[in-house]
Order: structure tokens, then C-alpha cells, then sequence
């Protein structure tokens, strides 16, 4: 059994592909009339294709009637459009009649027809593509444009309007992606304008009769645009060149007035100032000792020392003489601080700017401390807190001449509650308040007056502020290495006085501490308060007894040093009038270029006269004019 | 005096009278009895040409409104059946020649007249074909535009016909409206498919006549300006 078995599905297996082989011959598929196309109007072609041939050699026929008549014709050429098309040539084509075509395709086994395809040759004219296409550079007084001219496909008869054709043409630069395409309508001529100069063009041509199909493109044609500059480019750079030197003629004008047109467009801004930020030894390249000076030990402050800086009294000590600046208990006067180098960055104002400058004046001052004046120096009554400063200063400030513990008076300079970091700060508030640029004195003033803000009112500090407005013109600028030299700016002489005023708290405080000199003893005078007109009320704490003194801005009064004016050379001329009739005292605050500190005791003698009795001795302290302090050194007993 | 003058003025009219007939004589000239006539009017080459234009700008018409109509109503597997029963193309009086080399064959005077006839045959189909449309819901107004402009112009190109025929062959026996009967035979009983395939197939064999005609005019000037280049294709 299962050898027979075996055996049928071995004689199975064999016969089953013969027979299937055989069964693998089917009747051809289904042909397809592709297309019809007539170049002319008088001849046509259709092309088909064929299904599946059914694996037999197929034959295919081509059968057609036309309308209204049923006739069925074959078709009479199979091999002129070459395989699997059929050729009506002229005799064979009407017009305006429809062709019902059907292929058919036959092999052995069976044969299959098409689907029938209606055909009216009219509608599937497809002419060749326009012959004899020509393209020509032409000059015109714009510049050169193209002139195209094509012939119609000879095999189209347009001559007799058979076929009416329409052309149509594209043109490209060569390099470009997108063709241009202009209707040509039935003329045989195009002209193309608005060229780019030396470019290659690409020029091609196609037609199409009005009822029917458009043909290809014909082959490219190329053509060389000559070199011309346009009009209009022309145009264009006729302005350029014109507009390019008035632009240089406006930038040499602009040149030679340089300095008037940047005062005109950037007026001058003061810089801020960086309180111990020495640019020279940034220059040097001494970045440790550059920032160091930033650090300022003082700050903040700690409170015991912040109370006996506020309690204590500044003694302002001179060469020979001292100065006493009386200190209130709110007021804390310091002279010109030595401070670490603090170029002065005020923008626009060239007098200040130089450290060098101050440093000559405050070095010279300071060399001249011996000699000519002799320099206010503060000193602390706890002398802790001075000396630290001091100290603070050496640290920071190369010059060994800030060692000397003097520090210059500057009245109105010291001002506590800056800005700063560092527990130094406090000190170096001191110092500090005259190295910003004047719009920054305007609150440093009259900080400096009141050590803090806490310990003091502050609305005294707006009030001060708005009568010290002006003060912009003071401006403090740091001497490199040898201090702070605090550089007073009077611009406003009109304001002057009233800005003195202040000055003349401190100069007065100076005066009192001047008034003795002929007890040649410190005086202090404590700030009481500041009243609401703006009056410093002043007690005196030495034992002389005095009353409290009140300043008054602007106002004249006993004990009172205010400015008297300010000269010609921006001189603040300050005028003491003591009741002490040795207290007078003038200094004049003057803006000071380079060493003119000799001068100083001249003038301030010639100014003396002016106001108020001058204390002889007076007359030979020399007002630190350049940094704008008022140096009551020479008539201050030294201590 | 007065004798100078009247022979001036007379002199003047006889000088001037042609001018004077030939100002108030209309573009068409009209036959009249006996007198010269002087007729103002163009010359047959322009005349020819503007016919052309006429039928050239007709089948452009015809060809925008036929493809419309197909677009807008009928449905996608009866386009280009032309052969649907019943409506096929009304055939002519006569037989229009169907190749280039038979109507080369085809006198001038053969070939004005057919045109003529052809013009005259699509009168009145097209005067029906803008009532039916009038009928259809969503016609659009450029279809409507179109049928009614064209039914217009056919009328002027009759006339220029007419007109080109009695300057051309001098044949002044013909006179407007000369056209068969029986040019309404879809006048039929439709439903609305059969209407709309009826009014497709009047549409489009007015299209394949305005084809007809542009060619016969225009293979009619070849002729005038060179009968001999012409033929030689």
C-alpha cells in the first residue's frame, strides 16, 4: 500500500508541471490603445501596448470604423511608427470625423480586444518641435536685448493655414534654475530685453496649433551677452561716487572740529570711581596690590569703632600746627585721606584726571607739609580707629608718606556711609567720598558730614543734598599713591557760596579749631543736630566754652568760615569770621593744576583782605587747593 | 459778378458730385436700380481677414464653452463619446470634404458656400441651445455668456459671408437665412441625462463646424494671395 502510494505521488509530481506547463498558455491579455498623435493634420499615429501575451506569440491588429459608417478597415501600416503603433497616412485620414480604433491581440488560444478609443484627428494634432531656431545680440540705446527667431516645423503646413501654430519660448541664464516664459502668439520673432551683462542665456521653442497639443522643446540654444553697464546701474553709481565724497568731505569737517563735536554729542560723564582701585598699578601689573586696595579693612564698621568714630573727635594734626576738627558727634571730618591710589576716572574733565597731578599735590603737599603749610591731619581721638586708617592706607597705598599718620583734612571729604565691602569700608569711607565723580558728591557731602545714616537723620541728607545739588562740580580725584587728594571743582561760583557753606561747617569747625590757635589748642566742636534750615548746630566740646555754634548756610554768622566767593580761577575763597579776631582765616579753595601750592598763601593773602579779619597766621596755611581742601595746617598748633 | 459765381458753384458740383454719392453711401452696398453705385467699403482682403478673425475667435468661443459644459455636467466615462445613438452629428446637404487634399480640391466659390451653409445651419440650433441652458439649475454666467455671444457673432459672420461671397464670386443671388430645414434635430424628448448629453453633443459639433469654417476661410485666403504656394504642400 505504501509503495503504491509512493508511487502516485512520484508520477504526480512528474506529470503535474507538464500539465501545468500546458495550462500556462492562456489567451493574450487585454492590449491598450495608448495614444493617437498627428504632427500635421494629415497623418496619425496610434500606439498600444500589449497585455500579457498569455505565453504564446501574440499578434496584434488594429481595426477602426468611422463614424456614421460601419465599415471596419485594418489598420494599412504597422511598421512605419515602429512596433506596436499604426500609421493612417493621408489617404487613409479625414478630418473633422471620428475614429472608433480598437486593437485587438490574437494568439493561439484566443484573442482579446481593446477598449475602443474615439479619435478625431483635429483634436490630437501634436506639431514637431520649431526648426531653425536662431538667437542674436542686438544693440539698442538701452544696451543690448535678444532677438529670437524660429521657423514653424516643416512638416506643419502653415504656409497655406492649414494649421494656424502659437509659439511659445523660455530663456535662462545658464546658471539659473528658473526659465522665463514668454507667449509669442503666431509671430515668428521674439525680442528679449533687461539683460545681465556677460551672462550666457539658454533659449528654447515650442508650438501648439489652436486645438491641440504642445510640442517639445526644441534643442537650447546659447548666446553670449557683451560686457555693458546698464543705465541705470550707471545711475547708481554716479550717486555712490557722489554721496562717498560728500560723506568724506562731512568726515574731514567732522575731523578737524573733533573736539568740539564730541563735547557736542557726548558730554562729558563722570566716571565712577573705584574706591582704592589704583589704575596704575592695574597698568604695572600688580594685580594683588590693585585689588587690595579695593579692600578696604574698615568696612563694615564695626560698631564699637563706628561709636567711637562717631563719639570721638577727629584731631586734625598739621606739620607744626594741628588742627583741631572738631567732630560732632555725627560729623566726622576727614581731611584729605591718603588713600590708595585712586585714579580718578572723570570723564571730560582733563584737569582732574592726571594722578600724577595728585599725586604731585598731594605728595607735594605733602613734602611741603614741612615747609610751606603745613597739612591738617586727622587724627582720630581713638586713635585706634585713625590708625587703622592709617594703616589701612599704608597697606594699600604704596607711598610711605600716608605712614606719616597725617592725613590731610578735607572737611567736607569724609563721608562714612558709602558704599563699600569690606570692614575697612568705614575708613575708607573716609576717603572715599571724594574719589567719585561730582554727581556722587552730592550725596557723599553731606554723608561726610554725618558719618552715617543711621546714626543720623536722614532727611537731613536730602536737604543737604538738594543745596549741595551744585555740587557737582566737585569732584574728588585720588592720587595714585600718595592719597586721596581731593580735587575741588568750583563751577558754579554762584552756588559756590552756598556750596561752601558746608565747607564752611568744616571750615569753621577748622576755625574753631583755628579760633584757638593762639591758645594753640585743639578745639573741637560737636554737631549737634542739623536743624531744619539746613543749619548745622554746632556745639563746641573744648573748654573754651562756647556756645553752640550754628552754621547756617549762607548765611553770615559768628564762628561761621563760608565762602566768600569764588575768584576768577575758580578760587573758593573762603572767609572765616571768628569771633576770635586771630581766628580769621581764608583759604581758598581753588581747582588746582599741577604744583601751584606755593601760590596759595599769596593769594590767600590777597584774599584776605577781602573779608572778615584774617588770622595772620592763617594766611600761611596753605590751602590744599588741588585736591579742594582747605589746609588749615600752618595755623593749627601741631601737635 | 453773379455769373462768375454761379459758374463757380457749378463747376464745384460737378467736380465734387462723386464725392458727395459716394458719402452717403453705405458700407454695404445694396444694389440699386440703374446708377453707378460707388460703394465706400473695404477691400476683399480685408474683409477676408476680419471673416477669418471672426471664425477663429467663434471656434476659440465654442472650443472654452464646449470644455465648460463637459466639466460642469457630464459625467467622466461619457466624455468623448461622441457616438452616443442618436447623437451624432447632423450631417449637411452636402458632403464636407474631410482631408486637406480634398479641399484643395474644392473651388473658392465651393468653399464660401459651404461656409456659408455651415454658418447658416448653426443659427438656430444655437438661438435653442441658450433656452436649454437657461433651463439647467447651475449653469454658470460664463457659460451663458459664451453660448449667447457666439449665437451673436454667428450672425455677423453670416453676413460677412454673405457679403465676402457677392465681392468675391459677385454672386448676388444670395440672400440671408439660407440655410436647410431640419436644423433643430434635438428637439427630442429628453430626460435629464439624455438632455445633458444631447446639449454636450450639439456643443461639441458646433465646435468641430467653427473649426470647419476657420479652416475653409483661411486655406480661402491662402488662395487669394498665393494660389500656387498653396498648393504645394
Amino acid at each position: 500500500m505504501m509503495w503504491r502510494d509512493v508511487g502516485v505521488t512520484l508520477i504526480l509530481s512528474l506529470i503535474l508541471p507538464v500539465v501545468a506547463q500546458g495550462a500556462r498558455h492562456t489567451p493574450p491579455g487585454k492590449p491598450k490603445l495608448t495614444s493617437c498623435r498627428s504632427p500635421d493634420k494629415e497623418t496619425f499615429t496610434c500606439w498600444w501596448e500589449a497585455g500579457s501575451d498569455g505565453g504564446r506569440p501574440t499578434t496584434y491588429s488594429l481595426f477602426y470604423h468611422k463614424e456614421n459608417s460601419e465599415t471596419v478597415y485594418e489598420c494599412p501600416d504597422y511598421h512605419t511608427a515602429g512596433a506596436n503603433s499604426c500609421f493612417f497616412s493621408k489617404n487613409e485620414t479625414s478630418i473633422w470625423v471620428n475614429y472608433n480604433i480598437t486593437v485587438v491581440a490574437t494568439n493561439a488560444l484566443g484573442n482579446n480586444f481593446s477598449d475602443p478609443v474615439d479619435v478625431d484627428v483635429v483634436y490630437i494634432v501634436q506639431p514637431h518641435t520649431p526648426e531653425n531656431v536662431t538667437v542674436g545680440v542686438l544693440e539698442d540705446e538701452d544696451g543690448p536685448f535678444l532677438r529670437v527667431s524660429w521657423e514653424p516645423p516643416s512638416k506643419a503646413d502653415t504656409r497655406s493655414g492649414w494649421i494656424t501654430l502659437i509659439y511659445e519660448l523660455r530663456v535662462k541664464l545658464e546658471e539659473a534654475e528658473e526659465w522665463e516664459e514668454h507667449r509669442a502668439g503666431q509671430q515668428k520673432m521674439f525680442n528679449i530685453f533687461s539683460l545681465h551683462s556677460g551672462g550666457v542665456y539658454m533659449v528654447q521653442v515650442r508650438c501648439k496649433p489652436d486645438h491641440g497639443f504642445w510640442s517639445e522643446w526644441s534643442t537650447a540654444s546659447y548666446v553670449i551677452v557683451p560686457d555693458y553697464i546698464p543705465r541705470e546701474r550707471s545711475m547708481w553709481i554716479l550717486i555712490a561716487v557722489f554721496s562717498a565724497f560728500i560723506f568724506l568731505i562731512l568726515t574731514w569737517i567732522i575731523t578737524l572740529n573733533r573736539s568740539s563735536v564730541k563735547h557736542c554729542l557726548l558730554p562729558p560723564v563722570p566716571g565712577p570711581k573705584i574706591k582704592g582701585f589704583d589704575q596704575q598699578l592695574l597698568k604695572k601689573g600688580k594685580p594683588e596690590e590693585v585689588f587690595n586696595s579695593l579692600v578696604v579693612q574698615s568696612f563694615p564698621p564695626r560698631s564699637t569703632d563706628y561709636e567711637d568714630l562717631l563719639v570721638e573727635y577727629l584731631e586734625v594734626y598739621v606739620n607744626e600746627k594741628q588742627e583741631l576738627m572738631p567732630e560732632g558727634k555725627d560729623l566726622q571730618d576727614v581731611g584729605c585721606l591718603k588713600s590708595k591710589s585712586q585714579s580718578d576716572n572723570d570723564s571730560g574733565r582733563g584737569s582732574c584726571d592726571s594722578h600724577t597731578l595728585l599725586m604731585e599735590k598731594c605728595g607735594g603737599v605733602e613734602s611741603k607739609d614741612e615747609s610751606s603749610y603745613e597739612e591738617p591731619e586727622l587724627l582720630q581721638g581713638q586713635a585706634g580707629s585713625w590708625e587703622r586708617l592709617e594703616r589701612g592706607d599704608s597697606q594699600v597705598v604704596d607711598t610711605p608718606d600716608s605712614s606719616d599718620g597725617r592725613v590731610k583734612t578735607w572737611p567736607l571729604v569724609f563721608s562714612p556711609s558709602i558704599h563699600g565691602s569690606s570692614d575697612n569700608h568705614h575708613y575708607g569711607t573716609l576717603e572715599m567720598p571724594k574719589q567719585h565723580s561730582t554727581s556722587e558728591i552730592t550725596y557723599s557731602v553731606p554723608d561726610h558730614l554725618f558719618p552715617t545714616s543711621t546714626s543720623f537723620p536722614h532727611h537731613h541728607h536730602p536737604e543737604y543734598r538738594d543745596s549741595l545739588g551744585e555740587y557737582s562740580e566737585y569732584r574728588c580725584s585720588r592720587s595714585p599713591s600718595t592719597g586721596v587728594a581731593y580735587h575741588w571743582e568750583a563751577r558754579h561760583p554762584t552756588q559756590a557760596h552756598s556750596n561752601f557753606n558746608i565747607r564752611n561747617l568744616e571750615r569753621q569747625k577748622e576755625a574753631t579749631g583755628l579760633g584757638l590757635p593762639p591758645s594753640r589748642s585743639m578745639e573741637y566742636v560737636e554737631v549737634q543736630k542739623v536743624n531744619q534750615e539746613n543749619q548745622l548746630v554746632l556745639k563746641p566740646l573744648s573748654s573754651h566754652g562756647r556756645g553752640p555754634f550754628q552754621v547756617q548756610f549762607g548765611r553770615a554768622g559768628v564762628d561761621y568760615s563760608k565762602v566768600n566767593g569764588v575768584n576768577n580761577d575758580n578760587v573758593l575763597l573762603l572767609q572765616r569770621q571768628r569771633e576770635m579776631a586771630e581766628a580769621g582765616q581764608y583759604c581758598n579753595y581753588r581747582e588746582k593744576e599741577g604744583a601751584e601750592a606755593e601760590r596759595y598763601p599769596t593769594q590767600q593773602q590777597g584774599k584776605t583782605t577781602k573779608d572778615g579779619p584774617v588770622a595772620t597766621q592763617l594766611q600761611e596755611s596753605t590751602c590744599l587747593t588741588t585736591s579742594g581742601y582747605v589746609d588749615t595746617a600752618p595755623t593749627m598748633p601741631t601737635f | 459778378m453773379n455769373m462768375m459765381q454761379v459758374m463757380q458753384s457749378v463747376v464745384w458740383a460737378v467736380l465734387l458730385w462723386p464725392c458727395l454719392v459716394s458719402l452717403g453711401v453705405p458700407l454695404e452696398c445694396k444694389d440699386e436700380q440703374g446708377s453707378i453705385i460707388l460703394c465706400a467699403s473695404i477691400s476683399k482682403e480685408k474683409l477676408l481677414d476680419r471673416v477669418i478673425q471672426h471664425a477663429e475667435l467663434i471656434y476659440r468661443v465654442s472650443e472654452e464653452s464646449c470644455t465648460l459644459f463637459e466639466e460642469m455636467f457630464v459625467p467622466f466615462p461619457m466624455r468623448s463619446q461622441r457616438n452616443q445613438a442618436g447623437y451624432t452629428c447632423a450631417t449637411k446637404a452636402f458632403p464636407i470634404p474631410g482631408s486637406k487634399s480634398e479641399i484643395q480640391q474644392i473651388s473658392d466659390k465651393w468653399l464660401l458656400h459651404s461656409v456659408l451653409i455651415l454658418v447658416q445651419s448653426w443659427i438656430e440650433p444655437l438661438v435653442y441651445l441658450q433656452t436649454t441652458l437657461d433651463r439647467y439649475d447651475d449653469a454658470p454666467d460664463t457659460l451663458l455668456k459664451k453660448t449667447k455671444w457666439v449665437s451673436e457673432k454667428l450672425l455677423s459672420l453670416e453676413q460677412g459671408v454673405v457679403v465676402l461671397i457677392r465681392k468675391m464670386l459677385d454672386d448676388d443671388m444670395l440672400t440671408t437665412s439660407y440655410y436647410e430645414q431640419g436644423v433643430a434635430p434635438y428637439a427630442l424628448q429628453p430626460e435629464v441625462l439624455e438632455s445633458v448629453l444631447r446639449d454636450y453633443t450639439l456643443l461639441s459639433c458646433f465646435k468641430k463646424d467653427a473649426h470647419k469654417m476657420e479652416t475653409f476661410l483661411k486655406l480661402l485666403k491662402c488662395r487669394q494671395t498665393d494660389k500656387y504656394s498653396c498648393f504645394l504642400h
